[in-house]
Parts: structure tokens; sequence; C-alpha cells
């Protein structure tokens, strides 16, 4: 019966020391870094009941969800989703709250997806939302507040795409094609398949103006004279509503000074029925994934019996350690600090000058092993520990600097 | 500059791989004049490239390891990887086909199959679920699939066609037709991003010169 009690279960994995502190550095900063811009943190429980995620007209495979009965029988999962939660939140909790809202959460979320390239099935995740607002401010704010957490990161050189959702679905709308279709077409465009999209085309009577920029999405990725390229005037209302939406948006990034960060991307298609408007990534070096992902989902809310706007991102913590790993820029997080040691008869003045300097705010440890002060000293050096003190018999310290 | 990573498909691929990347201005003499080294390098337009075996190439390409894949349309179907698929190189042209006993031609919607053997499962379970909406026992082979029907091992098979005399030579026939398959070029969903325009360059370079 312990075949297995050597091993974790796949796509989870232990943290140890080093990594664990850059961890806790890493998400200390960033719980910092959104109380300064004005969020508020929120907890919600590891365990919540399937049908918040799951049932009719959820938004996560059911296949990719851990599930387990509590002791009623009721389907329970692992949260799988962070965004959802606080949307269930958002529709029955906060009746009293003055909206907006804007709130954050940094937690472990688990799902049996694919695994490898910093994917995980157990992952951390720091996200936060603007709730019960629908304006371009809103949705800025928070492209930028995903700025502003990378560069918390340290991650210097990134990238986030922008893309609308309204657009497809407008241009869609235009073209006549029917719902199955549109979702061929939809995974085409996802994959970058200009030739499949084209075949797809070539079986439709679409006018040819819009053809052509249906065959084009792909590729309608890249600075943001991309919105410029587009006649507002030939794709109908929804479709320009949504590229206004974009470049409104964009307007308020440049006056923050945050534009240079900031691409487009026409052909983001992924999550078309959780996402009502703006969408958006956050790409960097050395990591095959998005590190980041966000967008605005209006309807999200209302599953759950109440109208809400909503708007918010969430950054895989784990994807950017490895991403950190990658660009070689992860902290020396070596404690140093010093051992204290002492002769037989001095260990009440040995462990009264390591209280001292602990006080202090110095990291210092009292000597358990008492080996001879030449092994003392070796076993400090393999520990990265800087100063070994000896404290003699006669009360006098001698200080060893490694 | 970063390196822009290259990851081709070991075998034949690789040879026309090698033309058409030529034929587009990449130096890929240190690949031709294949020695011993594992990773090869175009120090003039910082491009690498290396050789994987074909069902491990979009697997490099989306964990980053590679920025781009030059791989069969095949492959990619049968590994499902999340790439983006930019280019069809044309070449290495063939058929993903279910093939069985000609009794069975024409029959398609008529028979049940419960048994299918193929190198390619996946594609397999996709096609049977989605475009036919039945359950089928998958049988994973490694080599001469057309052996299973003439054996007993399997109804049909699921396998690539090319000029389909194998098949005739065995008394098979094409069922159906699942999907063209053929050389695509493959790029990681970030790095499209990222090196945006060196990769677009490289894209449209190959696009002129297929």
């Amino acid at each position: 019966m312990k075949r297995w009690n050597l091993y974790t279960p796949e796509g989870v994995q232990d943290i140890l020391f080093d990594d664990c502190r850059r961890k806790r550095i890493l998400e200390g900063r960033i719980r910092d870094s959104f109380r300064l811009n004005g969020y508020k943190e929120l907890e919600t429980p590891t365990i919540e009941f399937f049908d918040v995620f799951g049932s009719d007209g959820g938004f996560i495979n059911q296949e990719s969800m851990y599930k387990f009965c509590d002791s009623k029988g009721r389907l329970l999962v692992l949260r799988p989703d962070l965004t959802i939660p606080v949307a269930r939140i958002a529709a029955t909790k906060l009746k009293d709250e003055d909206f907006p809202l804007k709130c954050f959460y940094i937690g472990n979320t688990f799902s049996f997806d694919q695994l490898g390239g910093g994917r995980q099935n157990e992952f951390t995740q720091a996200g936060c939302e603007i709730l019960g607002v629908n304006s371009i401010e809103a949705d800025a704010e928070v492209v930028a507040m995903a700025i502003e957490i990378i560069k918390t990161t340290g991650i210097e050189e990134f990238q986030i795409d922008i893309g609308q959702v309204e657009f497809f679905k407008g241009i869609m709308e235009e073209s006549g094609l029917s719902e199955d279709e549109v979702e061929e077409v939809r995974e085409l465009i996802d994959l970058k398949d200009f030739v499949g999209v084209e075949q797809v085309m070539d079986q439709h009577k679409v006018r040819a103006e819009l053809k052509n920029l249906i065959l084009d999405l792909p590729r309608l990725f890249g600075s943001k004279d991309i919105l410029n390229r587009i006649d507002l005037n030939r794709v109908g209302e929804r479709a320009a509503k949504a590229l206004l939406n974009i470049k409104a948006i964009i307007e308020i990034l440049e006056d923050r000074n945050l534009d240079k960060y900031v691409s487009i991307d026409l052909g983001m298609v992924q999550s078309m029925n959780y996402y009502t408007s703006i969408v958006f990534r956050g790409y960097t070096y050395g990591v095959g994934f998005p590190v980041l992902s966000g967008g605005r989902y209006d309807k999200l809310v209302s599953r759950f019996g109440r109208e809400c706007a909503a708007t918010g991102f969430s950054l895989g913590i784990n994807m950017v350690m490895m991403a950190l790993e990658r660009q070689r820029k992860l902290e020396d997080v070596a404690e140093g600090g010093f051992l204290v040691t002492y002769e037989p008869g001095a260990r009440k003045l040995a462990s009264c000058l390591c209280r001292e300097l602990i006080e202090k705010g110095l990291p210092a440890q009292m000597d358990i092993q008492l080996k001879s002060l030449d092994d003392t000293v070796q076993y400090a050096k393999r520990k990265g520990i800087s100063r070994v003190i000896c404290v003699k018999e006669d009360g006098s310290k001698k200080e060893i600097v490694l | 500059m970063r390196y822009i990573t290259i990851a081709l498909a070991k075998g034949r691929l690789a040879e026309l791989s090698v033309e058409i990347l030529e034929r587009a201005g990449v130096d890929c003499s240190e690949l031709k004049n294949s020695s011993r080294k594992l990773i090869l390098t175009d120090e003039k337009n910082k491009i690498r490239f290396f050789l994987a075996k074909p069902s491990d190439v979009p697997v490099y390409v989306e964990y980053g390891a590679a920025d781009i894949g030059i791989v069969g349309k095949d492959t990619l179907l049968e590994e499902g990887r999340d790439l983006y698929e930019v280019l069809n190189l044309g070449f290495a042209k063939c058929k993903m086909c279910v093939a069985g006993p000609k009794e069975l031609e024409g029959r398609m919607d008529s028979i049940t199959i419960t048994r299918v053997a193929t190198k390619y499962p996946e594609v397999a379970r996709m096609y049977f679920r989605h475009k036919r909406k039945e359950s089928v026992e998958i049988i994973k082979l490694s080599g001469s699939v057309e052996l299973a029907p003439l054996v007993g091992l399997s109804d049909v098979i699921v396998d690539l066609v090319e000029t389909g005399r194998t098949l005739k030579e065995n008394g098979l026939v094409i069922l159906d037709t699942i999907a063209d398959i053929s050389a695509r070029m493959v790029v990681n969903r970030v790095s499209m991003k990222i090196e945006n325009e060196r990769i677009t360059g490289l894209i449209e370079a190959i696009r002129k010169n297929l």
C-alpha cells in the first residue's frame, strides 16, 4: 500500500528554501504594489462547489478540474481559477459595498491542464478585478496595473498585447456565417492558420472587402498603427465601436506614458465566451507561454444573479519565476548573518549575544553542534553564513569573517 | 540580437526544409555539412538550427525552446500543441485517411466500426469522436498499419496515404479523408509577438520563394 509514499502527484511541486524565499519576496512585492494602487486583498476558499465553475454555462471544462465530494455527496472542486470566485462574491456578498470596487488576490489554483514549460497542475496566481464599472478608464487602469505588476517582479523586457473580442464578433456578424462556421474561423485565426482561413472563406459568399479583412485577421498584430489600417466605415457598427474602444484605451495609456509596453493583436480570439470586450496578454522572453492574461468580462457576475461590470487580470507567479530564472534575473537570497558558538561555560553570554543580534534584525543562530572551531567555520561556510562569533569562557569574543 | 531557434524534423523533411530556407536567404551551410554538432548556426542572421524527431518538434516550439519549427501537419494534428501555424510549405504532401477492406467501400455510414489500428491515436480518436460521434477502440501500432485489417486486428486503419499503392496491393481502399497533409511552419505564440519583425520577415521571405 505504500507504493506512492515517496512521490508527489503529477504537476505539483515542493518549493524549497531559496526558491521559496524568492517566491515569498515576489508575492510580497506584488501585494504591496496592489495595495499602494488602491486595491483591497481578499481570500476565497480553496474548495468550492463544482457548480460555481462547471455547471451549465460554466467556463471551465469538467475534465480539467480536481473533483471530490462533501459529506452530503455534493460535488466539490479545488478552485481552477480565482476570478470566478470573485464574481460569485461580487454577486452575493457585496450588496452594501460602494462600487466601483478594486480588489486583488494571491492564491493557488488547480487544474489538470497540459504540463511543462512552467505550467503546473497547482500554480500560484496573483490578480486583480475592478467591479461595478464599465469605462475605458477602468480598462486602461487594469492594463496599467498589469504593466506595473510585471515591472514589480523584476522582468524588464515584456510586452502587453491588447485585443478586442467585439471586433471579431462584429465582423463575423457582418459576414453572415453560421455559428459553427464562425467557431471554425475563430479556431483558425487563433492558430494564425492563414491558409485554413482562406480555405473556409473561399466556400462562402462574403463581400470582398470584408473577406479580405477576415483573411488579414491573423496578421493584424503589432504596433498600434494597425488600428489605422482599418476603415471604420466598412466594418460594421459593432466592430467599429470595438476599434474605437481600443484606440481610446491606448490614448489613456499614452497619457500615462505606458504605451511603449503595449501592442495590438486583433486576431486574439481565445476565450471568446468569457470576455466581452478588451482582452490582453503579457509576454516576456524565456518562457513559451504568456505570463499574464486578462480583460473585461461583463457577463460573468450575472451568472450568479446580479448584473455587474467587471475587468481584471491574473499573473502566473510560477511562470514569472521561470522567466526570471531563464533571464538570469534571480536574486541572491543568501541571508549571511551570524553563527554564535561558545566555549564551555560561556553558553549564557553566547545566547544573550545571539538574542541581541536577532533583536537588531540581523540573522543569527546559536551553534547546536559544538564541534571544533575549524569544523564550525567550515559548516558556516557551507551554509552561506557570513560571520562566526566564538564566545570564550572569559567573556571575550572572537569574530571570524568568512 | 538574440538567436532565433528553428527546430527541423529529422529526415527527408529536413532536406526539403533546408532548400526553402536557403532560398529565403538563410545560410544553412553548417547544417548541410552535417557534423556531429547538435546545434548549428547561421551567425550572420543570428539563426540557430537543430534536428529533432518529428513528433518532438511541436513540443520544442510550444515550450519556447525553439521559436520556429518545420514539421508535417500529421505530427501537428497528432500532438495537438498550442502553436501558431503560419505557413503551408506545400511539400511532403499526402492525405490522412480512414482505409479498410474493399467490402466496406461506400458503406462507412451504415457500418459500426469498433476497432481502429493506427500510428496516430489522437487523430483517430478526434475523428471518430467529433466527425462520426462514435466510441471506438483505438489500437496503437508503430508501423505497417495496413496489416491490421488483414489479420483481423482491426476493422479499419487511420494512416497517411501518399500514392495509395500499398493500400491497393493489400486489397484496401480509402473510406474517408480526414485531412490534407503537408509540411507546415509553426511558431511559438510568445516568440511571434516578441520577435515579431524578424519572424514575420522570415515568413515573408519563405512565402515569396515557395
